[in-house]
């Protein structure tokens, strides 16, 4: 019987199981990839070799890593992918599949750091291959030493945008553009925050120091509007295009790319506290995330949580949140320990740079209008704008739920992860109205975590 | 072949991948981009998100369609297809 069970093997996790076993509980880490650390300090296998130049700080995840690996009272179970969830009477099932057989864990005491990935918008030609997001481009280089294509474009919004350009350039690829849809005066609307996190400040200059020396030049207020394949099917150019503060277009021109890496941020990962039941908010970007209290603990008593998944702010925050939850867990099974003031402060100024993230890289409504009915919503069932505002327009939806139900968009393989936010704000949009957080919460919830064949159902209890 | 090399096949194409890395990314490396036609528009798919969420990289792997190339592990000798609609 394990007292503390984790998912999630990222920053939060790592820091979670180390604070929760250094006061003294067991704990169980569970995480899908076969290797420790996450998205963030994804680890290659031994052949392909440390990529440590694609890290702005390795040594950090590699010291949690070897510590979490170290440590006897951590259990870990790696490459296991947990597709249901369930809560009754206190206790929380797992069911988890490793090596095409399944588990179940069932436990009291549970935290939850699953994190989070890109948010993507739809545009015309996004589903041709060559067209990804800077996730992937960064897990290919990170996990695996490859490189998605010799001539790449960058764009969308945020700060993640800087690694993953620095990350082509040091893998020897070319970066033909850097676009960041904001316009790059929106820090000065969180001045005092810049000073307090000057470590943010320091992976700032490590990535543009590194973009400068390729002679890359970051264009602000400009996006990738569309996608365009030649006679083989793949990617040849992107249509770039100047915009207003609203995302409307001003100017467009050409670009020819073999990849175009383009993300507008992150959405957290809340598909397992949805199953459990834990109470959801919408974030100010209008993202789904877990409602934590002070000691990182769930509506549900006894699931904690932890990192992306209480709002998206980074592999520092997630770090901070990770060992409050830790600490408060093992204080939920009973070890004497407390969360320090040193604890929630060190939280807190990492928040407040969360806060300003969002707040200097809006995503505006305006890009529904790089949109033409031929353009695909749902990748997964090739559902297209057009066959959406048909049930809108012509079917009756009053909303995103029933546009779902009436057009298959999002009810494919993964069960809109990618297209849900998008349908939510189209349907809305079409509706001339809101979307409203039921709107969201419904885009955002899914029974089934991760498909599973169905002998491995037949097969178990 | 060094030791950490191992080869698998796309279709009729031996791929030559790093031990442990994901099928995708051997495929991408050797500048296979498009790994599968999708259903109904029989439109080429590729990696996209590259971490499992999307389900866009499908491909068939030993006979079992449906895999996504982003997280399985190329192993020597692995028969790896193209998907074509469901291939199911």
């Amino acid at each position: 019987m394990h007292n503390v069970v984790i998912v999630g093997a990222g920053p939060a996790g790592l820091s979670a199981a180390l604070a929760a076993a250094a006061a003294g509980a067991p704990v169980l880490l569970i995480d899908s990839n076969p290797r420790l650390g996450g998205q963030y300090w994804r680890m290659p296998s031994d052949n392909v070799g440390q990529q440590g130049e694609q890290h702005f700080d390795l040594d950090t995840g590699l010291i949690l890593i070897n510590a979490v690996k170290a440590r006897k009272e951590i259990e870990i179970l790696s490459s296991a992918q947990i597709w249901s969830a369930t809560h009754k009477d206190g206790v929380n099932t797992l069911r988890v599949i490793q090596n095409g057989a399944e588990k179940i864990i069932n436990t009291k005491n549970l935290i939850l750091c699953t994190g989070a990935y890109d948010r993507t918008l739809p545009f015309p030609g996004w589903d041709t291959p060559g067209v990804m997001t800077p996730g992937g481009v960064q897990s290919l280089l990170k996990g695996h030493g490859v490189l998605a294509g010799k001539k790449v474009v960058v764009a969308g919004s945020g700060p993640f945008l800087l690694p993953v350009a620095a990350g082509v350039v040091k893998a020897g690829g070319e970066v033909v553009e850097l676009l960041e849809a904001n316009n790059s005066a929106r820090w000065l609307l969180s001045p005092f925050v810049m000073l307090e996190n000057v470590g943010k400040l320091k992976e700032a200059f490590y990535y543009v120091k590194t973009i400068s020396q390729a002679k890359v030049r970051a264009r602000f207020a400009t996006a990738v509007i569309a996608a365009h394949k030649n006679s083989e099917g793949n990617l040849e150019s992107v249509d770039v295009a100047t915009i207003r503060g609203n995302f409307k277009v001003k100017k467009v021109r050409n670009v020819k790319c073999d990849v175009a890496a383009v993300g507008w941020g992150f959405t957290a990962d809340t598909s397992l506290a949805g199953a459990l039941g834990c109470k959801q908010i919408v974030a100010k970007d209008g993202g789904v995330v877990v409602s934590a209290d002070s000691d990182q603990q769930s509506s549900i008593p006894g699931v904690f949580v932890a990192g992306e998944i209480t709002g998206i702010g980074g592999a520092e925050l997630s770090m901070a949140e990770g060992v409050i939850a830790g600490i408060s867990a093992a204080g939920f099974v009973g070890c004497k320990v407390e969360v320090l003031k040193a604890h929630r402060k060190r939280r807190a100024k990492r928040q407040r740079f969360a806060d300003a993230l969002i707040k200097s890289y809006p995503v505006k409504a305006g890009w529904i209008s790089w949109l033409n009915d031929q353009t695909v919503i749902c990748r997964c069932e090739e559902v297209s704008v057009g066959n959406l505002k048909y049930a809108v327009n012509e079917l009756g939806a009053t909303d995103s739920r029933t546009a779902k139900l009436l057009t298959r968009c999002g009810m494919g393989l993964c069960q809109g992860r990618v297209c849900g936010r998008s349908v939510v704000d189209l349907v809305a949009s079409e509706l001339k109205v809101s979307p409203t957080d039921t709107d969201r919460y419904s885009a955002a919830n899914r029974p089934i975590i991760t498909p599973i064949p169905l002998g491995v159902l037949a097969a178990g209890e | 072949m060094s030791q950490s090399n191992l080869e698998f096949t796309f279709d009729d194409q031996t791929i030559t991948a790093i031990s442990g890395q994901s099928i995708g990314a051997a495929l991408l490396a050797a500048n296979q981009r498009s790994l599968r036609k999708t259903r109904f528009n029989n439109n080429d798919r590729g990696l996209f998100c590259g971490i499992g969420v999307c389900f866009d990289c499908l491909v068939i792997v030993d006979g079992i369609s449906n895999q996504r190339a982003c997280l399985i592990e190329a192993k020597p000798g692995m028969k790896v297809q193209k998907q074509v609609g469901s291939d199911a």
